[in-house]
């Protein structure tokens, strides 16, 4: 749907190449697109303006090197500018010297501050401390029951007290709970509201008073059209937040509105939560969000992201058995778990830039994995170890059974296999690349 | 002029023979052979066992759970177990809501919610359009552009809109900005208008609410029962999301309507199966079915929605007969993809727009009208069951341009 910044640049610059300076005229058609590229990522409309005219100052009379085409420097301009405005580094969370450490949430109806609540509860256990929830939602149907559903699966206790005293309240005890608990990190949880409800907003101030955080933040949806700087300002004046958590990552809108709020609040984005899993939650890393509002990939978190699920050892082992043309089954299927770990395919390719662009339009199915996978695990370990005996159709057709797929998937992913056997046979011979294994995959 | 909602259900197919659905609900034989055929899709005996347990559902909750009936509710138990209201109550009860709503003005609702915080929005179009003076101004119409950019309204839309203004007014000679907003609401709200009616000819009349995680389904479901004239009933959908049942059901008790829910984690396309079953049994006139908030771009969700959709349709020819998205208002550019996704998915026959009540100038409807091609039929510019109301597309257009 969107070009990318990079490529409506080139189009605009088409013949302009390491010929000295860009002109004024350039500088506008340039500007212009930047301008229309940021619109379209929802960055409020007063933000875009400022940011087009300092990116226009730096660009007029930049000297075109021969190294990048004209369009390709401008875009780096554009993305050292925004980089510079998100703030370079990826802001940790800092524990209070006297536990507990309280944080609170607020935010519009819907963001997420349930799910984040939960999702920060098991991310600063993971950090080594102990987590208490309370719950001060009193008026969202079932919010209290959400907060003790996503207590129970991670084993955190929630502190609630219905929906019948104030949040204010509730907030005050529960933290006192928690602090006589020995728990030593809690976390308030509010319920949504709209920043022109005066009495809500007056509650939120109350809460935050009596809760006395060390942090507050800010729950935004990535979604969030024009509005978000009044969102922010209000929440500002109210809840005095200090940073942003920025919710459903995984979806494919391009962000703007955590650039708007930076910029008009001076408050940070530290946190980024992807997905409805518990687990997809982590520092805000604002180098890479540069690069999703202008459509340009992230390969930075991807390669962390393979760092962290990959074990090295084991990888390179495998590295060497499938350039020796060893590598059975049992290593595929190894592969594929830890692929599967790094989160849904579709988000992966997208990360890769130029793959992005590419496959805006596929969809990638991930259930391809689970169906792969279902038909190695119906195989026997002997059969997994020696592919050949796969040839015989009765075990074939076996295997076809127990997983559900039909004789011919069966048959094809043999194929498949021992052709990508062969391959990797060659290249082992000839020194060539290896790649990342199971994105060779079948649609 | 407010659209009421006396007009809003469409109870006869005679009425728009164009739009009326070419399968009419099948008689009752008919309805029990499909009923049974669709069994292959959910096992017998997993229908059997469909209601969870309290503890199952409830378990941990240090509350005590209210009104213990309403926590899951036995379909088949339905009629003689809840305060039902007969359709006639049902009807007064709703008309009586409307009748308070519109003497409280819903259009000044819909202004003040739009309006509330956005005075500098409006100031700025009364500054433009009073500075106006010809056509030929490239500043003035760029300050338009930039008016309708900032309520998300976004660029493809914008352009649009400005270029066939620009059009008009040089056309028609305008010289005066009281005729040039005329003009500029007018051409929004052919742009904004739509088949804005319910179809609820059927029994039951089946409607899927849809849309991505946080838009507000289960509170639109919840509202919206309160104007519906007969009977209805909610199925639980979403099994996914912590205490999403638990969140309908309260709806339920608050509106009085059985709710047909499973455990968490089970089929959706289960519980929607179940449901319809539930409906005819009990002769329900509105099936209202829940479902999980999924993002568009999650291939594994969306094809778990095709899913329900096929079943329903199985079940019921002709089924969904209403697939409605709910969009937030807040909801910048990314709305646009959103709708088109769902749309192509899901089949989606309206839009509600939702959570008005802010400083969001929700001019994503217009762009998703314009765009995707899908009539927004309903808003709700507040938390109260009241604030939902039929959409009417001249006054959303008045709306967002401010008070002449």
């Amino acid at each position: 749907m969107f070009d990318t910044l990079g490529d409506r640049l080139n189009k605009a610059l088409d013949g302009v190449r390491g010929s000295g300076n860009l002109t004024e005229d350039q500088v506008k058609k340039v500007t212009r697109e930047i301008r229309l590229a940021l619109l379209e990522a929802d960055v409020n409309y007063g933000v875009v303006k400022e940011f087009v005219s300092n990116v226009r100052e730096r660009a007029t009379g930049a000297e075109v090197s021969k190294a990048l085409s004209p369009g390709q420097q401008v875009v780096k301009i554009v993305d050292e500018e925004l980089a510079n405005l998100m703030g370079g580094t990826a802001h940790k969370l800092s524990f209070a010297s006297r536990p507990p450490t309280v944080v609170m949430l607020a935010g519009l109806n819907g963001h997420g501050k349930t799910t984040t609540a939960g999702k920060l509860a098991l991310f600063v256990r993971k950090l080594g401390k102990n987590p208490y929830l309370v719950a001060c939602d009193t008026y969202r149907p079932a919010a209290i029951d959400q907060l003790q559903q996503i207590g129970r699966e991670l084993s955190v206790p929630v502190y609630t007290e219905g929906t019948g005293p104030r949040p204010e309240e509730i907030a005050e005890r529960g933290i006192k709970e928690a602090r006589d608990g020995g728990y030593d990190f809690v976390i308030v949880d509010t319920a949504g509201r709209q920043v022109v409800d005066m009495e809500m907003m007056e509650e939120i101030r109350r809460v935050r008073k009596v809760s006395r955080p060390h942090s507050v933040l800010l729950v935004l949806d990535v979604v969030t059209g024009q509005n978000a700087v009044e969102v922010a300002q209000a929440f500002q004046e109210y809840a005095d937040f200090d940073g942003m958590v920025l919710t459903k990552l995984d979806g494919d809108a391009r962000g703007g509105a955590a650039l708007s709020v930076v910029s008009v609040t001076g408050r940070p984005v530290k946190f980024a939560s992807e997905g409805e899993k518990m687990g997809e939650f982590d520092y805000f890393y604002p180098d890479r969000m540069a690069g999703r509002i202008l459509g340009m990939g992230d390969v930075l978190t991807l390669i962390e992201k393979a760092e962290q699920q990959m074990d090295q050892t084991a990888a390179e082992a495998q590295g060497k058995k499938l350039m020796s043309g060893k590598f059975t089954f049992e290593d595929f299927l190894q592969q594929m778990q830890m692929i599967k770990k790094m989160g849904p395919l579709s988000g992966l390719l997208g990360m890769i830039p130029g793959l992005n662009k590419q496959l805006k339009d596929v969809e990638i199915d991930d259930r391809q994995l689970g169906r792969v996978e279902a038909m190695i695990t119906s195989m026997t370990v002997k059969e997994r170890r020696n592919p050949k005996l796969l040839q015989n159709p009765s075990r074939a057709r076996r295997i076809a059974r127990g997983s559900g797929a039909t004789q011919q998937d069966v048959q094809k992913l043999v194929k498949q296999f021992n052709e990508m056997q062969k391959m990797m046979r060659q290249m082992g011979k000839g020194g060539g690349m290896p790649r990342i294994p199971g994105l060779s995959g079948r649609r | 002029m407010a659209r009421s909602w006396r007009n809003f259900f469409r109870k006869s197919t005679d009425e728009e023979p164009e739009k009326g659905q070419a399968v009419a609900s099948p008689p009752e034989g008919a309805e029990e052979g499909n009923g049974h055929r669709s069994q292959e899709v959910v096992p017998d005996e997993e229908i059997g066992s469909a209601v969870p347990t309290a503890e199952e559902v409830q378990a941990g909750r240090k509350e005590p759970a209210p009104a213990d009936e309403w926590e899951v509710e036995e379909p088949s138990l339905a009629d003689e177990t809840l305060p039902e209201p007969s359709p006639a109550e049902a009807e007064t009860e709703a008309q009586a809501v409307a009748e308070a709503q519109e003497s409280s003005g819903w259009l000044g609702r819909l202004r003040q919610g739009l309006s509330r915080s956005r005075a500098s929005f409006v100031g700025q179009l009364n500054a433009a359009v009073a500075e106006f003076r010809d056509v030929e101004d490239d500043e003035f119409w760029e300050r338009v552009e930039e008016i309708m950019i900032a309520s998300d309204v976004g660029v493809p839309t914008t352009a649009r809109l400005v270029a066939e203004l620009e059009q008009e007014a040089l056309e028609k000679n305008i010289t005066s900005g009281t005729e040039l907003r005329e003009l500029m609401i007018d051409h929004a709200t052919r742009m904004l208008e739509g088949p804005v009616e319910l179809d609820i000819s059927h029994t039951p009349t089946v409607i899927l609410m849809v849309g991505v995680n946080g838009t507000g389904k289960t509170t639109t479901i919840g509202k919206l029962s309160r104007f519906l004239p007969g009977t209805t009933m909610f199925a639980a959908g979403d099994t996914f999301r912590a205490a999403a049942i638990e969140q309908l059901q309260t709806w339920g008790e608050r509106t009085g309507t059985p709710v047909v829910a499973r455990e968490r984690g089970a089929d959706a396309a289960a519980v929607a199966h179940e449901s319809i079953q539930a409906a005819r049994r009990t002769g329900t006139d509105v099936l209202l079915i829940d479902t999980a908030g999924r993002l568009h771009t999650k291939v594994n969700l969306m094809a778990e929605l095709d899913k329900v959709q096929r079943v329903i349709q199985r079940q019921m020819p002709g089924a969904p007969h209403e697939v409605l998205m709910t969009v937030d208002a807040t909801t910048g550019q990314n709305g646009l993809r959103q709708a088109q996704m769902f749309k192509e998915v899901a089949g989606l026959t309206g839009i509600i727009l939702t959570k008005l009540d802010g400083t969001a100038k929700g001019g994503i409807a217009l762009a998703i009208a314009n765009e995707v091609g899908v009539p927004i039929k309903l808003i709700s510019v507040g938390e109260k069951v009241e604030d939902l109301h039929p959409f009417d597309a001249r006054e959303f257009a008045e709306a967002l341009f401010g008070d002449l």
